[in-house]
């Protein structure tokens, strides 16, 4: 499906359907949350108005958020997502530990997200490593013996 | 590891930009590559090479340092 959008725009509409999304989940909730529904989409589109203009400029931000990115400016988004997922996850650890530490009832969404995250780590782990290695049968374990009759 | 990006691309008396549109790479990347401060992969480093008509071992040097 993403290959009938232009490259420029998947981001942006991404972003604005996640905000749409997200912004209904509020409306929905009813009461005053509707006025922040609004306030969200405006944030939204502005954002999504913003990628698309970045999408446009040449350099390593503007080709991620174009979806055009190379190997090395795709490596430099992993990078990134690693170093945010190090940040999340030490934040996670430092709230469960405060929360058991003076008995807050807020502790488990910290408990949560650490355990999401280390399973996300073990699924990728098992899919790449797997990928990667390849099967048994792919393993050279060095020169087979052979006997003189054969 | 030093490499002949820059020298063979100043040969042909093309552009980072030109370079970089037929590798499919970005300007970025090119610049990056012969400054020595990123390391293409390995398909990256043929299609350089089969590009200016040299090996992958001739075009770049993981003997010497970038810049030297």
């Amino acid at each position: 499906m993403m290959a009938f959008i232009r490259p420029r725009l998947r981001k942006p509409l991404g972003i604005a359907l996640a905000g749409t999304v997200f912004a209904a989940a509020w409306a929905l909730r009813g009461g005053d949350a509707w006025q922040l529904s609004v306030a969200m989409v405006v944030t939204v589109l502005v954002s999504a108005v913003t990628t698309y203009v970045r999408a446009g400029e040449d350099n390593d931000d503007g080709a991620l958020a174009g979806s055009r990115a190379d190997e090395r400016q795709k490596m430099l988004s992993l990078r990134s997502r690693a170093l945010g997922w190090n940040f999340a996850m030490a934040a996670a650890f430092i709230g469960v530990t405060i929360g058991v530490a003076v008995k807050a009832t807020w502790w488990w969404p910290f408990l949560v997200i650490l355990a999401v995250a280390g399973f996300g780590q073990l699924l990728g782990w098992s899919t790449y490593t797997t990928a990667e290695e390849g099967t048994t049968e792919d393993a050279d374990t060095g020169p087979q013996v052979r006997s003189p009759a054969s | 590891m030093r490499n002949r990006v820059r020298e063979q691309r100043t040969q042909r008396e093309m552009s980072q930009a030109e370079l970089a549109a037929a590798l499919g790479v970005s300007r970025q990347t090119v610049i990056s590559i012969e400054s020595g401060r990123y390391l293409p992969s390995l398909p990256l480093a043929f299609t350089i090479a089969r590009f200016f008509g040299l090996t992958v071992d001739k075009m770049f040097d993981p003997d010497e340092e970038a810049g030297t």
